[in-house]
């Protein structure tokens, strides 16, 4: 259980009268009142027994008919117990304190709590929007907010005359978007005086930036004095838009959101909504997701290893990677049927099964993958270029990995063993031997080495799985028989029962029982967390993702300060952040 | 009178040769360092374009030729066009001074392959390197814009510190030779070449080739992850063309051609080519010259602005000095 007990914590209570032990279905969580918050939340962060040290994820659920409305979750983690905890709070007229004295990830995460439901936090230095712009007049998260927007701007058609009789359906409302102003505002507000003699855009559409981040560089020649990021370019609203449609439709949204591993976000997420209907997926299945994730596991720190390198000036590594990445999208498309956004993934099992051959096209890339990845160490790891590039540059205490919530390869690069994979196995991680790679140093070569050995350990597993899936040929890939997991194309076919249970699960959605579920999987870019709040109906009341690649993000600006804009792309390139993940 | 008006004509005829024959060279030049760089990243390289893509240089010259020609609001018209100019006149004027062999005879009229032997021409060839800097520079200023400007200056603290390094490098063959003029060094070395007692200057002169012409480990002023595309970010059409054609070929070429003749015996070599063997055997020398910095282009990643000045100063001057001393001793042991 991964999870605190009552045990551990019932000694606060006489010190705190308010705080409540409660269980909603899977998620124990702890309740307590605004005012003994942050003292709480301090005890347990300092007290030598529980060190709740690690900032996992902050976010807020709106409850329009409960007064006061909004409910801020918070969860944390204890290195040394190592246990979660879910600390829920009510915020009373719509205000809750700023964490950010406690643990510097929460400046963000409430950034973005403000941005989507307008909840203020008292004590946050710099409350101002996260994903959309400054004047943006609307709260979108909240649930008065209508899914389509509200369509307030009039925006005329260019190629429309007055009088004329209209061409096609032209609304002449749209909703809100955002003025050159609105921009210059938004950057106003991020960095709020000039400290030095330039500000250097970067972005939102730079080579060096991986996607479409906005990054303020504020220069006194090239040592960047101030930094900040303006994300929202990639916000397209998932978790808006999951409140609105059933479980399995939500499967796709989540391989659009990092796009380079989405098996790894399917699975997390259909792990997630497994465990909050209670659906137990074949073994098959847990042992193809297993070998699935760490395929894409290679492949994406193969993309990373390219393009990083690539971002350093060695542009020759970068073919060498995709020259792998192919041959995994290749293996990646013949199970799954499509190479990026695979959506492979079935709530209770999978949506295939693994077609005839594909384990021997996997072993042979187990075969032919460590030569390779002995090239490019051979290229780059005792490189003079490549060491005085990295060794030293963006170092990352151990301590500030706590206070910022990183998660992933960047956290184990500073030293900390966290790995979803060891201490809430899903799947079958519990069941394959395998070795966490941990850094000493934190800085980026740290990183660097690794996400390499990662990818050695990745295959590692993918050689387990091979071994068992080869002995379960024929088994059934997807629990079927369940109630809440959709039949395969072929029953429906074959019979009526089948037929039936297709149309109900797709009309009105899996009814999943009223309770809550936290969990997550292991991203290559981090924690990836899943937080779904259901209410009994066939579609979540609210579904929060805890995105590792956001809180890894938030570290950028701390450690580019006093360093030069060179340096800026090793940084990022090292935190490997990805934008669909990031923006949501 | 007479003889002066004819060693003009032949001084044009050869220079308007030279100027031709360059532009061909640096375009096929593109097509040598994309087909390398293909095969070093496993893959074909230009291939569709004529015979193994061999008509490839002539369709981009036609393309960026043809493109529209964007001059920025807000740009210092005046230095903007300069700059490019700039950088692109003074690469090709080094040739002047740069000899390919040694004067032949067809047909009873002698023809000597080099448009001048001047004296001094060592100096000149740096002295012409040292102006292109200025078009880079300009560039980054001229363009009112942030990346150029950021580029510009960095490739300015580069060079700074390669130029002195270059220059102390050079004194080893001078002191050797007894002369600047380029075809006196070669024709110094008819017994050993330089490359014996100068092999830290060599050191210290492939660095600063890599550096002046912006090639990897030292391209921080295109660095294009950084800075989009460093200095010449605000060009296009053949105004941008001009950039790494002067840079990335013509400067390449020439610089290697005259490492090679400094320290590598020039078209001196066995005569097993017949009459042509002096060109045979520069070309040679030069080719593989400059694949080695495709070569080094195509592997390494760069190093920081910082840290290449570091080594410019720390390292590559100091090893310069050192060189001389080492020469200084062998010319003193040897005579």
């Amino acid at each position: 259980m991964l999870w605190i007990e009552w045990e551990s914590i019932a000694f606060l209570e006489k010190k705190f009268p308010s705080l409540r032990y409660k269980k909603n279905k899977e998620l124990p969580f702890i309740e307590i009142s605004k005012e003994e918050l942050i003292p709480f939340l301090k005890e347990i962060k300092e007290n030598p027994e529980l060190k709740f040290k690690m900032f996992i994820d902050f976010t807020i659920v709106d409850y329009p008919l409960h007064s006061p409305r909004f409910q801020g979750v918070y969860f944390l983690y204890s290195p040394i117990l190592k246990k979660r905890i879910c600390i829920k709070t009510w915020a009373e007229d719509d205000k809750l304190p700023s964490l950010t004295k406690l643990w510097k990830g929460a400046k963000w995460a409430e950034r973005e709590a403000y941005d989507m439901f307008g909840v203020t936090f008292e004590g946050h230095d710099n409350l101002v929007r996260m994903f959309m712009w400054e004047g943006y007049p609307y709260y979108p998260l909240r649930k008065d907010f209508p899914k389509e927007g509200i369509k307030d701007t009039y925006l005329p058609s260019l190629n429309e005359r007055p009088g004329e009789f209209p061409s096609h359906d032209y609304e002449e409302y749209h909703t809100a978007l955002p003025t050159l102003e609105d921009l210059e505002k938004t950057e106003k507000s991020r960095i709020p005086k000039k400290q030095a003699q330039i500000v250097l855009n970067w972005g939102p559409l730079h080579p060096g930036t991986h996607g479409t981040i906005w990054f303020l560089f504020d220069l006194d020649g090239e040592v960047v004095k101030n930094c900040d990021i303006i994300l929202g370019q990639l916000h397209r609203g998932i978790e808006k838009l999951s409140e609105d449609i059933t479980y399995t439709q939500i499967i796709p949204y989540t391989d659009r959101m990092d796009y380079i591993s989405a098996i790894c976000s399917n699975v997390a997420y259909v792990n997630a909504v497994e465990k909050l209907l209670d659906v137990e997926p074949p073994e098959k299945a847990k042992w193809i997701r297993t070998m699935m994730c760490e395929l894409q596991r290679i492949n994406s720190h193969l993309l990373w290893l390219g393009t990083y390198a690539l971002d350093l000036g060695a542009l020759t590594i970068f073919l060498y990677t995709f020259r792998e990445r192919e041959k995994l999208m290749d293996i990646i498309e013949g199970i799954a049927g499509i190479r990026l956004n695979s959506s492979y993934m079935r709530i209770g099992g999978i949506r295939l099964d693994l077609p005839e051959g594909a384990l021997d096209v996997i072993k042979h890339f187990i075969k032919d993958f460590p030569s390779k990845l002995n090239e490019y160490e051979t290229i780059l790891t005792k490189n003079r270029v490549w060491i005085k590039r990295n060794v030293g540059v963006g170092i990352i205490k151990e301590e500030d990995v706590y206070s910022y919530g990183l998660t992933g390869a960047v956290a184990r690069a500073s030293g900390v063993a966290y790995d979803i994979r060891m201490i809430q196995p899903t799947d079958k991680y519990d069941e394959v031997d395998f070795e966490i790679p941990l850094g000493t140093v934190g800085d980026a070569y740290d990183r660097y080495l690794v996400r390499m050995e990662e990818m050695k350990q990745s295959l590692k597993i993918v050689q387990q799985c091979v071994e068992k899936l080869e002995k379960m040929k024929d088994d059934k890939y997807i629990a079927t028989e369940n109630p809440y997991v959709l039949p395969t194309l072929q029953e429906t076919f074959v019979s009526i029962e089948a037929m039936v249970k297709d149309f109900n699960l797709r009309i009105y959605g899996e009814q999943a029982p009223e309770g809550e579920i936290y969990l997550s999987g292991e991203n290559p870019r981090g924690e990836l967390g899943y937080y779904i709040v259901s209410k009994g109906d066939g579609k979540p009341y609210r579904l929060r993702i805890r995105s590792g690649a956001f809180y890894n993000l938030q570290i950028f600006p701390e450690l580019i300060k006093g360093r030069t804009i060179a340096d800026a792309v090793v940084i990022l390139g090292s935190l490997d952040p990805v934008v669909g993940e990031t923006d949501r | 009178m007479k003889e002066l008006i004819l060693t003009s004509l032949a001084i044009g005829v050869k220079s308007v040769i030279f100027i031709i024959g360059m532009f061909l060279l640096a375009a096929y030049l593109t097509w040598i360092e994309r087909k390398f760089a293909g095969h070093i990243q496993q893959r074909p390289g230009p291939l569709h374009v004529g015979w193994h893509g061999l008509l490839q240089p002539i369709a981009d010259a036609l393309k960026v030729l043809t493109k529209e020609d964007i001059v920025p609001e807000g740009v210092d018209r005046f230095l903007f066009y300069l700059a490019s100019l700039l950088a692109f006149v003074p690469a090709i004027m080094i040739l002047a001074v740069v000899p390919f062999g040694e004067p032949i005879n067809i047909f009873g009229v002698e023809i000597k392959p080099y448009i001048t032997d001047l004296n001094v021409g060592l100096i000149l060839a740096l002295a012409f390197g040292s102006i292109s800097i200025y078009g880079v520079i300009f560039a980054g200023w001229a363009s009112n814009s942030k990346y150029p400007m950021i580029g510009g200056l960095r490739k300015a603290a580069v060079l700074i510190g390669y130029e002195v390094a270059l220059g102390f490098a050079m004194v080893g063959p001078i002191m050797q030779a007894g002369t600047l003029s380029l075809k006196g060094i070669v024709e110094a070395q008819q017994g050993l070449w330089f490359i014996i007692p100068n092999i830290l200057g060599f050191v210290v002169v492939l660095f600063a080739i890599l550096a002046e012409t912006g090639r990897t480990p030292f391209d921080v002023q295109e660095a294009e992850a950084e800075l989009v595309s460093g200095y010449n970010t605000e060009y296009s059409a053949m105004k941008f063309g001009l950039f790494p054609l002067a840079e990335w070929y013509i400067a390449t070429f020439v610089l290697s051609a005259i490492a090679v003749i400094l320290f590598f015996g020039g078209w001196n070599g066995p005569h097993i080519f017949g009459p042509l063997s002096p060109f045979i055997w520069f070309l040679l020398k030069l080719g593989m010259m400059f694949m080695f910095f495709l070569w080094v282009h195509w592997t390494l990643p760069r190093y920081r602005v910082d840290q290449i000045t570091e080594i410019a100063w720390k390292v590559m001057l100091p090893l310069s000095i050192l060189n001389i001393l080492i020469v200084a001793i062998w010319i003193m042991i040897f005579g």
